[in-house]
């Protein structure tokens, strides 16, 4: 009778940021990213997208908690580039290999339909 | 302030078999988070419709109410729809409580029994108020034998005298919030395998131990070929890891006889649908719900103006 909604799991409640930043307040160009009701789908491919820019030092992710919806990727890069800036660039990253990834898988399955 | 370097890169997809509930493709030149990433979106977030609120107007079957409700929300329904469908939880046409096309759609169904033949009451019984959002037909996928028709998917058996009267809505949802939207039955992927045979070692072998050693993989990966005594590779992709052949040649004295890789960058992936949206349709809602939500993780502007100030405040107090 008190279970919460399932719907918790992914609806941003109203008031909060869907991504929040913050700095580390020790070490230069490293930064943690709050991603609310995101989880290993979103965080493991940022996180390997991460990995391959040669800027990037450190790239991890966490669920801290199976009921806490939510997903902390931090990035610690050189002086060359900064968290943000790693973090834009592997989501347009991402973003451009899943466009090709859909026109590559949509004119293999239009080949497919003629084939019939 | 955008740097020149770009580390995209571009997939390549090969469909080997295509039929509306059922998909098998290989995956190229990515990594395994972007085909993880892919099918858990498939399993759990491209949206389906799936009757979601049932009100029983008269239930005299033996099955209770909660019952039956929860039978008819595990019906697949047709959704090519719901990629355009609003969530009832964000439509603003109607308070969520259905009446509205935006968001759900209305069924109807009456059955009672008035013979003592019992009456099987199926998912064919549901009268839907929209011609697109139907009650899946497994009836020509099936086909085959033909003993008997394709009545649907059965919800309740009736008695005489036994009525079943409600009406329910179908709303949007994702596999995340119940299983029942979910639109996949089975997604998987595995890393293609490489098996590089050492010829030489297999040359020391006897017929037997070649045969035994064939043998000894649980799966029908290797052959030997009768006339030329010669052990090939079948099916690769029959290998499932579990590294038996490996072991067996250790256990011959053997090792280094057959040296099996899996690609890390070549996937193959087998999509079966529930029939709620076709297969090849599942798998190209699964990007457009991927780039989706890439999208919704970007940094909005004030996160980035809050942090150009504190960037000018850091700097002052680190460089005075």
């Amino acid at each position: 009778m008190n279970a919460p909604d399932r719907y918790e799991r992914f609806v941003v409640p109203e008031g909060t940021k869907k991504v929040s930043y913050e700095r580390d307040t020790k070490i230069i160009n490293a930064a943690s990213f709050t991603i609310e009701r995101e989880d290993h789908t979103i965080g493991n491919i940022l996180r390997m997208q991460l990995h391959r820019d040669e800027n990037v030092l450190f790239a991890g992710y966490k669920l801290p908690h199976p009921l806490q919806y939510k997903i902390i990727v931090r990035v610690h890069t050189t002086s060359q580039s900064s968290p943000m800036q790693a973090y834009n660039q592997a989501i347009n990253d991402l973003d451009k290999e899943l466009d090709h990834l859909r026109n590559a898988f949509e004119t293999e399955m239009a080949k497919h339909s003629r084939d019939y | 302030m955008e740097a020149g370097a770009s580390y995209q890169r571009f997939p390549k997809v090969k469909v080997r078999e295509l039929k509306d509930d059922y998909l098998k493709f290989e995956l190229r030149d990515t990594d395994a988070s972007v085909a993880n990433a892919l099918r858990r979106v498939m399993i759990a977030e491209v949206p389906t419709i799936a009757i979601d609120l049932v009100e029983i107007e008269v239930n005299s079957s033996v099955l209770n109410d909660e019952f039956i409700a929860h039978r008819l929300g595990l019906i697949p329904l047709t959704s090519e729809r719901a990629m355009s469908m609003r969530f009832s939880r964000d439509c603003d046409a109607c308070d969520g409580d259905g009446q509205c096309e935006f968001c759900s759609v209305e069924f109807h169904l009456r059955a009672k029994c008035m013979t003592d033949q019992t009456l099987d009451v199926t998912s064919k019984d549901l009268i839907s108020s929209d011609h697109t959002v139907v009650p899946v037909d497994f009836s020509d996928a099936l086909g085959g034998d033909d003993s008997s028709e394709q009545k649907g998917i059965t919800i309740v058996k009736l008695r005489r005298g036994q009525e079943l009267r409600l009406r329910a809505i179908a709303r949007k949802g994702i596999g995340k919030d119940h299983a029942k939207w979910s639109p996949a039955a089975t997604v998987t992927f595995m890393y293609e395998p490489e098996i590089h045979i050492n010829e030489d070692l297999m040359e020391t072998l006897s017929l037997e131990q070649r045969q035994s050693w064939v043998e000894s993989s649980p799966t029908k990966v290797f052959e030997m070929d009768p006339n030329t005594e010669q052990v090939v590779v079948i099916d690769p992709e029959a290998y499932t890891y579990d590294d038996e052949v490996i072991k067996k040649a250790e256990a011959m004295g053997k090792p280094g006889l057959v040296e099996i890789y899996a690609k890390e960058d070549s996937f193959i992936f087998t999509v079966e649908s529930t029939g709620a949206i076709k297969s090849s349709q599942l798998v190209v809602n699964a990007i457009e719900v991927l780039k989706q939500k890439l999208d919704a993780v970007r940094l909005s502007e004030d996160t980035v103006e809050a942090d150009d100030q504190f960037g000018e405040l850091g700097a002052h107090m680190r460089g005075g």
